[in-house]
């Protein structure tokens, strides 16, 4: 049985007392202060700045959350693909992981405007960097979920006669989920900031073109009011995968209250 | 609220000045440290800057100067909040930024008159403003871009609504030409030499061929902030000694001008040669008084064209938007 809403407000108050305080403070020095609104405008500021752009923001994060998403499902498709290869042979492994790694060494901001060159300016170039940030998160973790099968349940499961792709299917791929979704959580969190920054490059619609333009026509709260919609984005995604985790490891969140309920006794 | 918007200054100003003393007690000099931040990566409109570097003028003047490039945007608020002492901006984005409060003001015109246009490959055969009916053009996607587009067709008798935006970003022109779109705007003194250099030709559709509707301004300039000019003009002044110096040496010696820019920009020395042969003959273009001059008439008709455009609200002041009054 889920808890009901108020009962979760002990873990979440903390959190929103404290983001609550900053903004009020963030107020009040913006309003003693009388900064300029060009330089640092107030929460509110930013907030009416929101709305009042809101029709034009629609079509700008219905956009980049596409991009985050197929770019997510790349990784998720790349990732899981490349731990399993490396998970089937040391060779494999020894070739490929340190590609991965340096693959990662690359700054992202330097490869986008190489990929706008060489696939144009539509949606190709940016679900492509979103993927390139969020695959290794994925990848890593699957190849570490399945290093860590049990040894005793393979030799168990061997000892019953079962090949070697049995075992891989009914006991160390779904084993590996769990470690696979802590990935998929960070990886989700940095898809949209991948969608912005390849934005950024150039593009006709989407949040990082949308802070562009409101950075060169001196709107600094409507810059904000896009910051802020970048992060409520990236937690829609990662909540997004909590849920999509809860309903996909049935089994796995049964144990896990199963030996809470045991610590208890 | 003027008097309390200066506590935020203050602390700014405060902390930065901390650092100053901080770094000047290392160096031990008495020259002050003077920030200058570029548009984009160092070209020719930046040549008279790099002279005058070079040669040593800004230290005769008792600065030391750093030249910071900016990635994408924002030299305009980085000068406005003091962050920088001097900056590269264009007419366009001043007079934006001044309507919405920033208080930057244009100190010198580097180039006198538009040198820039809307050029196309040769072959696509796009010589006048009719002929991009129908075309795709690739830009930033500012809403300038759309109204000098439909200014210059108007004038033309050709209706700007039958173009294809398509938004490039900074992508390099003679790349998006070949595939994405059929014409953008350029800069002649630095893209269209780059044209030449590379034996590929193009047309230019030029602004300045077309002032009874779109009316010329000055492109690029130097800014600074209200603040500084107002509690350092002396420091103004030095800095412009030297800047107009260089930008004299490079109008009277091109190619040794050239040849000192190439020191310092990553581009190909040719084009360097090239468009600084092209350029010199347009910093003091027309006879103004002195180098760097300003028309308060040019000012005050691009700003009128700008908020008739609804590119910027009505109300900002040509005369407060530049000045004159630092140029030796």
């Amino acid at each position: 049985m889920p808890r009901p809403f108020w009962r979760h407000s002990s873990r979440w108050g903390p959190a929103a007392l404290l983001v609550g305080l900053l903004l009020a403070a963030w107020e009040a020095f913006a309003r003693l202060t009388a900064a300029p609104a060009w330089l640092l405008p107030a929460p509110s500021a930013i907030a009416r700045a929101g709305v009042a752009a809101a029709p034009l923001l629609a079509g700008h994060v219905w956009r980049t959350l596409i991009e985050a998403l197929l770019g997510l499902a790349l990784a998720v498709v790349t990732g899981v693909g490349l731990a399993v290869l490396i998970d089937l042979s040391a060779v494999l492994k020894r070739a490929l992981y340190p590609l991965l790694v340096v693959s990662q060494t690359v700054p992202t901001i330097a490869l986008a405007p190489l990929l706008m060159v060489w696939f144009g300016f539509g949606l190709l170039p940016k679900v492509l960097v979103v993927a390139l940030v969020c695959f290794f998160p994925v990848a890593m973790s699957m190849a570490q979920g399945l290093e860590a099968t049990d040894p005793d349940l393979n030799a168990l499961l061997a000892s019953m006669g079962a090949s070697r792709s049995q075992i891989f299917r009914k006991a160390r791929f779904p084993g590996a989920l769990p470690a696979a979704f802590g990935g998929l959580r960070i990886a989700a969190t940095y898809s949209v900031i991948g969608a912005v920054i390849a934005e950024w490059v150039g593009a006709s619609k989407g949040l990082g073109i949308f802070m562009i333009r409101a950075s060169n026509s001196f709107l600094t709260a409507r810059l904000f009011a896009a910051i802020a919609l970048a992060s409520v984005l990236s937690l829609v995604l990662f909540g997004a995968v909590l849920l999509l985790e809860r309903l996909a490891l049935p089994w796995y969140f049964a144990a896990r209250r199963q030996e809470r309920w045991e610590d208890i006794r | 609220m003027k008097a309390s918007s200066r506590w935020l200054s203050l602390a700014v100003a405060g902390a930065a000045a901390l650092t100053a003393l901080a770094l000047s007690a290392c160096v031990g000099g008495q020259r002050q440290k003077v920030t200058l931040m570029l548009d984009w990566v160092p070209n020719t409109n930046h040549t008279g800057i790099y002279v005058a570097l070079d040669k040593g003028w800004y230290r005769e003047q008792g600065i030391d100067l750093e030249i910071i490039q900016p990635a994408e945007s924002g030299v305009e608020q980085v000068v406005g909040s003091g962050q920088a002492h001097f900056g590269i901006s264009f007419a366009e984005w001043l007079t934006s930024a001044r309507a919405q409060g920033v208080p930057i003001v244009s100190i010198a015109a580097i180039i006198q008159h538009n040198s820039s246009g809307f050029a196309s490959p040769a072959e696509k055969g796009l010589t006048r403003p009719r002929d991009f009916e129908g075309k795709r053009y690739g830009g930033s996607g500012l809403d300038i871009e759309r109204a000098m587009l439909q200014a210059l067709m108007a004038c033309d008798g050709a209706d700007a609504g039958k173009i294809e935006f398509v938004d490039t970003g900074y992508a390099d022109f003679f790349v998006v030409t070949q595939r994405d779109v059929d014409f953008a705007w350029i800069y002649y003194g630095w893209t269209g030499i780059e044209a030449q250099v590379r034996g590929l030709p193009i047309n230019v559709v030029w602004l300045r061929d077309y002032l009874e509707c779109v009316p010329d301004y000055y492109t690029p300039v130097i800014i600074s902030g209200e603040q500084l000019i107002a509690e350092k003009p002396g420091l103004v002044r030095r800095f412009m000694a030297a800047t107009a110096r260089g930008y004299d040496f490079a109008i009277q010696q091109p190619d040794e001008a050239a040849t000192i820019l190439g020191k310092y920009a990553e581009a190909d020395p040719e084009l360097i040669r090239r468009s600084q042969a092209w350029l010199s003959t347009r910093y003091r273009e027309d006879g103004p008084p002195r180098w760097g001059y300003q028309e308060a008439d040019v000012w005050a008709r691009f700003i009128k064209w700008m908020a008739d455009n609804g590119l910027v609200a009505e109300g900002v002041d040509p005369n407060k938007a530049f000045t004159n009054d630092f140029l030796p």
